[in-house]
């Protein structure tokens, strides 16, 4: 591309030429999203400093911080940030964990890989409300396998009613997030592991270490910065899990599964407090932003004062 | 060291049964649950095997007065799916040429910034836009759904076509600009025949996110005059008939999964353009 540009023929005035075409190429694509994002964030930001009249749709009156003073001395708002929190780690810790180990088992070669492949790719696909009937169904009080099982099994004397228990329903939740969410980040690791030079493992099988000491001095710190980045998305798609949770428990019981994104979902769109709503929404961007940047945050200092990774 | 290899054989196979019953069974489960009747399903016997196989339920789904309303949910969704998916590559393919080839200023800032926005939640836009929809009477519409979806997923589509197109060859362009090719020319008549694989990968990835959507047809179609598949879905989880329950996410399963499985490729090729850069 480079030699392109510096060919003779590019004068300065084609060269700005070009910057023109490509700012119109990418100009549809900026606006629509700048439409549909920018200017709902901005909108969202000044109305949750305002209380918000849902039948005139205008602002009624600006509040300050009325808003987000009524949310943090609320007990659900704060008990739901803690729980997306934790929600959100179980899931991405779990996911982390799982997708690794499936992605190790199928970089090996064995028949039916590319048959499991496919079996493992298919919860991508699945909608979240299909997953949302599917772990229902499962853990379904009267007919879910899981009761007949255990129930034949000898380990439960009598049948459960799973989802009436806060604590195990927002962990019934997660399986299902981590279920969905396994696909993907195997077939990133997978990608991973085969861009990894085969001579390094080679070489450490000759100087006779074991599987451990292979994983843990060679696998591991050569997985690690593809493995931080996933990580983290998946932290972040953690917190905004909508679907399972509206289908499985709306929330319930007793706000039990009421994460930080429900919350605001009910806020909006069941009592219509809009503007509570947008406050809330801007507390879950920053949690998300946190995420993220923390960990850049900390390598940066830990890079400018000990000069090191 | 054979006795070594049988070992590690064995340990592969097993483990690969293992991950395989894991992430089929709930499949299965579904699956046994909509072919046989309501009688066996909430029996306490427990068997792994259909023991006696019905359509009924799919019938009954599928019957035009029925609660989730089938087929006006895959008629719109099908709709609203390639609708999103042509505007995003319309909309994408120009943007990821001109993000990986031109000399665009700040063009990593712009990627990055659009890439982050998928991330953000999705409830901090949804609220305005609903305001917006409700006050010019565009709720309940099929653009009301399109314009949203394409905006939501249009990132990651220009993601994908901009790593499928930093793969081709320079040469082949500079060779055609050479020859006097304009640069309309070049995307239409080069570029797009050349980078069918991507543009496959993106169209199904914007197929399928759009058909999975949930949140936002719940919340933009709240008179409930259109529906979607997914909606559909949701809607018969008020009834009890746990067959017919299953049934119709079977019914909703079908499209995607045939997707998934036929261009399982593609898709695995996404990823895997991303790595190796």
């Amino acid at each position: 591309m480079t030699d392109l540009l510096n060919q003779p023929s590019n004068s300065q005035f084609k060269f700005s030429r070009e910057k023109i075409l490509a700012f119109t190429l990418i100009l549809p694509s900026l606006i629509l999203v700048f439409i549909t994002y920018l200017y709902p964030a901005i909108f969202t930001f000044v109305i949750s400093f305002a209380e918000y009249d849902i039948i005139r749709l205008k602002i009624k009156k600006f509040i300050q911080f009325k808003n987000f003073e009524f949310l943090i001395s609320n007990y659900f708002f704060t008990s739901s940030v803690l729980r997306t929190i934790y929600f959100g780690f179980l899931i991405c810790v779990c996911t982390t964990i799982l997708s690794f180990l499936i992605a190790l088992l199928l970089n090996e070669k064995f028949i039916g890989k590319a048959f499991l492949r496919v079996m493992i790719v298919l919860p991508w696909a699945v909608p979240s409300v299909v997953s949302g009937v599917l772990w229902g169904q499962m853990f379904h009080a009267d007919t879910g396998f899981l009761n007949a099982l255990l129930y034949q099994l000898g380990v439960i004397s009598g049948y459960k009613i799973w989802l009436a228990d806060p604590l195990v329903a927002l962990h019934v939740i997660a399986i299902a997030e981590i279920w969905k969410a396994i696909p993907f980040m195997t077939l990133f690791f997978l990608s991973g592991l085969q861009s990894l030079p085969s001579e390094v493992f080679e070489a450490a099988s000759v100087d006779g270490a074991n599987v451990f000491q292979r994983f843990s001095n060679i696998l591991f710190p050569l997985m690690l910065p593809i493995a931080i980045p996933l990580f983290l998305i998946q932290f972040v798609l953690a917190m905004k899990s909508f679907d399972t949770i509206f289908v499985l428990t709306r929330g319930g019981p007793g706000g039990g599964t009421t994460t930080l994104n429900y919350f605001i979902y009910q806020e909006a769109f069941e009592t219509f407090n809009l503007g509570r709503a947008s406050a809330a929404a801007y507390v879950l961007l920053i949690i998300t932003l946190a995420v993220v940047l923390i960990p850049t945050i900390s390598r940066f200092l830990m890079k400018f004062f000990w000069g090191n990774k | 060291m054979k006795k070594n290899l049988i070992l590690k054989n064995f340990f592969i196979y097993f483990s690969a049964l293992i991950v395989f019953l894991i992430m089929f069974f709930p499949l299965y489960g579904l699956i046994l649950t909509s072919i046989q009747p309501e009688n066996i399903i909430r029996s306490r016997n427990l068997s792994f095997f259909p023991t006696e196989i019905i359509f009924t339920h799919f019938a009954e789904v599928l019957k035009p007065n029925h609660i989730s309303n089938i087929y006006e949910g895959i008629k719109n969704s099908l709709i609203v799916s390639f609708l999103t998916s042509f505007l995003c590559i319309i909309l994408a393919f120009p943007a990821a040429y001109s993000l990986a080839r031109l000399n665009l200023p700040a063009k990593n800032i712009i990627l990055g910034t659009l890439i982050s926005i998928y991330f953000l939640p999705t409830i901090l836009f949804v609220i305005p836009l609903f305001v917006i929809l409700v006050s010019y009477q565009l709720d309940d519409t099929i653009l009301s759904l399109v314009v949203p979806y394409t905006a939501f997923t249009l990132p990651f589509v220009i993601w994908i076509l901009k790593s499928f197109i930093d793969k081709l060859p320079v040469e082949v362009e500079e060779a055609a600009k050479i020859d006097g090719c304009s640069t309309l020319q070049l995307l239409i008549h080069i570029i797009f025949p050349l980078l069918r694989p991507g543009l496959i990968a993106a169209f199904i990835f914007a197929f399928i996110l759009s058909w999975v959507e949930f949140l936002t047809p719940l919340i933009f179609t709240n008179n409930l005059k259109i529906s979607t598949v997914a909606l559909g879905l949701f809607r018969s989880t008020i009834d009890i008939k746990i067959g017919q329950q299953a049934a119709a996410a079977i019914i909703t399963l079908i499209p995607v999964t045939i997707l998934m499985i036929f261009f399982q490729q593609y898709i695995t090729k996404v990823v895997l353009s991303g790595s190796d850069k």
